[in-house]
């Protein structure tokens, strides 16, 4: 059996977000990258099959230069092997050119199974994952918060409203999208980083996955022109001045409340 | 001029309010660009509902009557749109971003070859073209989107618009939609939520931790005595219970519990939407952030920039204090 695994590197959640002057992006150097909190997840989930299985686990990243830590901790939890789609053709890409080049990496792969995050932290669209499995023609599910797996076929457990949760049955191969607290995430062990060091990272350009003028800014059907802080509205009260002041502003603010 | 087709969605025998939302977007869509407005109502025993539709903002309604198609599955939702689309040969489809929207909309999108925009807030025509906004980073930051493709799958927030107000005078028609034995996806059904450990949607006063909190010891530490101080229960972000580090009894927002108290405290918590669907409307709310941008300061009525392990520990002394 084989699993691919589908990881982005995003900002650390604790990075600062300044807008780029232009208002294109944030502004990206000098900043934190990490995998992927969704991504963590749908890693783990794979490693889990591998363990009961001996399955191999294949984990793709799209992006620059620095995506090979995130794929080397990949390696360092567990992955088999890694491919990097590393070219300055992929940038601009919209979601959809995402997924057109994570389904040439499904198509050359042919896994029995594709994890994926539910959302991507930077961008937040969700799209990527459907979009893949619909254009390598595999079931989906998204959102995925419990996945038990007998022979060919996937019981999933898709989160919906109200704590309530929606099962789906797919055939493989199909692709999961797995939200976040599905399982605990390993760390990469030393021994683990150690080992990683020796696996295969694969390479790749748009154009050996056979998809040059197929994606980036000119084939992107969507574009973000511009970020901003969300405009403030009246907001809250702010409470300033000492620790001391603070506290009895808010005790006060309580007890006017009639709650103490 | 195109059509503007709408994903009706059907919840609990009723069409939801959120469709009338996105009727409320293509018709004004459609008064600025001269669009047509058809919708697809699809389930199993829908007549009325999509008469319903047709009559209030929905205008000419496909009617996918089936059995098969009585509860969400990928496999079949994504047939009856496909038969809706083409149809209609509508240039915008849209949806809502809903647990069934968010499933299947990227993949309508990718078998059109179309461009997608995800859970948008807001959605303009400017100067003929489609311009979307939708949040990124958590809700941390705005992106304005524009869109290139003679063809668009939109998702929209719930909540985002309020729901169309007027009439409209749609005729229904019956969709007829293929489904091919031998799917390769199937619905099985849907596990109710279990029986919580805490109801919050009970307690007066909820002082909430998130991620900010930073590790799990801290909320018997920090949280819970302030909690304990105001004769309140304890609550919690999604994060900290992915992490383990509570329960998810914990958890407040769109996929945990939905609370109203006469006080919410909201320490080391951004603000993301789906955590502010579970609290906005508590009677008041105050936040405790050390980022001042931090988009929860939008919803609280009182805050405070600053470092919540400085701000809560002497808020709990102060409570203490003050009850004597
Ligand atoms: C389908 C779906 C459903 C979801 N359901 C829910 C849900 O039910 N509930 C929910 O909460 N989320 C939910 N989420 C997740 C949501 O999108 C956010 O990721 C989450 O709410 C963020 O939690 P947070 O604010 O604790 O963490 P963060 O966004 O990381 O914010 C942490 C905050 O702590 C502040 N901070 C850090 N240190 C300190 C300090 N010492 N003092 C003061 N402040 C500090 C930081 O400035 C930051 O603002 C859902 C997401 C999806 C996609
Ligand atoms: N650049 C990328 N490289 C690899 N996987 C990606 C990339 N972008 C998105 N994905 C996958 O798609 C998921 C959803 O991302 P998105 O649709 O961008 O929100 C992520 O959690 C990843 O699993």
């Amino acid at each position: 059996m084989k699993i691919l695994v589908c990881l982005k590197q995003v900002p650390h959640q604790d990075a600062r977000l300044d807008v780029r002057s232009d208002g294109s992006w944030i502004q990206e150097e000098n900043i934190k990258f990490e995998i992927n909190s969704y991504d963590t997840y749908a890693l783990e989930e794979a490693l889990r099959v591998k363990d009961a299985t001996q399955a191999e686990v294949v984990v793709a990243s799209i992006g620059p230069e620095r995506v090979t830590q995130a794929l080397r901790t990949a390696l360092g939890m567990g992955a088999d092997r890694a491919i990097h789609v590393k070219d300055p053709a992929v940038e601009g890409s919209d979601p959809l050119g995402i997924a057109k080049i994570l389904a040439a990496i499904a198509k050359a792969e042919n896994p029995d199974l594709i994890f994926t995050g539910f959302m991507s932290d930077d961008g937040n669209f969700a799209s990527v994952p459907p979009m893949l499995a619909e254009l390598v023609g595999m079931p989906s599910a998204t959102a995925a918060v419990q996945v038990e797996r007998k022979d060919g076929t996937l019981s999933v457990s898709r989160e919906i409203e109200g704590g309530a949760q929606e099962v789906v049955e797919l055939t493989a191969p199909c692709l999961i999208a797995v939200q976040t607290g599905i399982n605990q995430v390993r760390y990469a062990s030393l021994k683990g980083i150690m080992a990683a060091k020796k696996k295969p990272l694969d390479v790749k350009t748009v154009a050996d996955l056979g998809l040059a003028g197929q994606v980036g800014a000119g084939a992107a059907k969507i574009k973000v022109e511009k970020i901003a802080p969300p405009p403030k509205g009246s907001g809250a009260e702010m409470l300033t001045g000492s620790t001391d002041q603070i506290v009895s502003g808010i005790v006060g603010k309580i007890k006017e409340l009639g709650l103490l | 001029m195109g059509t503007i087709l709408i994903v009706a969605e059907i919840q609990g025998g009723k069409i939801r309010e959120a469709s009338f939302e996105l009727a409320s977007i293509a018709q004004k869509l459609a008064a600025a660009g001269g669009h047509q407005v058809k919708s697809l109502v699809a389930g199993k025993g829908i007549a009325a509902l999509a008469e319903e539709f047709a009559k209030k903002g929905g205008g000419d309604v496909y009617a996918a009557d089936q059995e098969a198609l009585g509860s969400y599955c990928v496999a079949t939702a994504s047939r009856a749109i496909r038969a809706a689309v083409d149809a209609s040969g509508a240039e915008l489809i849209l949806l809502s971003n809903t647990p069934s929207g968010w499933d299947v909309a990227p993949r309508i999108a990718a078998a059109l070859d179309a461009a997608f925009v995800s859970d948008c807030f807001k959605v303009d025509l400017e100067g003929g073209k489609l311009v979307c906004h939708r949040r990124v980073f958590n809700g941390k930051l705005d992106a304005r989107v524009s869109v290139n493709s003679p063809r668009t799958v939109v998702t929209v927030q719930p909540g985002a618009t309020a729901p169309f107000a007027g009439t409209t005078s749609g005729k229904v028609s019956p969709l007829a939609v293929e489904l091919p034995a031998g799917a390769r996806a199937r619905f099985v059904g849907v596990k109710v939520a279990e029986s919580k450990g805490v109801d919050l949607s009970k307690a007066n006063i909820i002082v909430s931790g998130g991620r900010g909190v930073g590790a799990p010891e801290k909320f018997p530490e920090v949280i819970q005595p302030l909690a304990d101080a105001l004769g309140g229960a304890m609550g919690a972000s999604r994060p900290v219970v992915d992490a383990g580090w509570l329960p998810h009894h914990y958890q407040v927002g769109s996929s945990g519990q939905v609370v109203q108290p006469k006080l919410y405290i909201a320490a080391g918590i951004s603000g993301a939407i789906q955590h502010l669907v579970g609290m906005k409307t508590s009677n008041f709310i105050i936040a405790i952030n050390k980022d001042p941008d931090a988009p929860i300061f939008e919803v609280a009525n009182l805050g405070v920039v600053g470092d919540l392990f400085e701000i809560v520990p002497a808020l709990t002394k102060a409570v203490l204090a003050a009850k004597g």
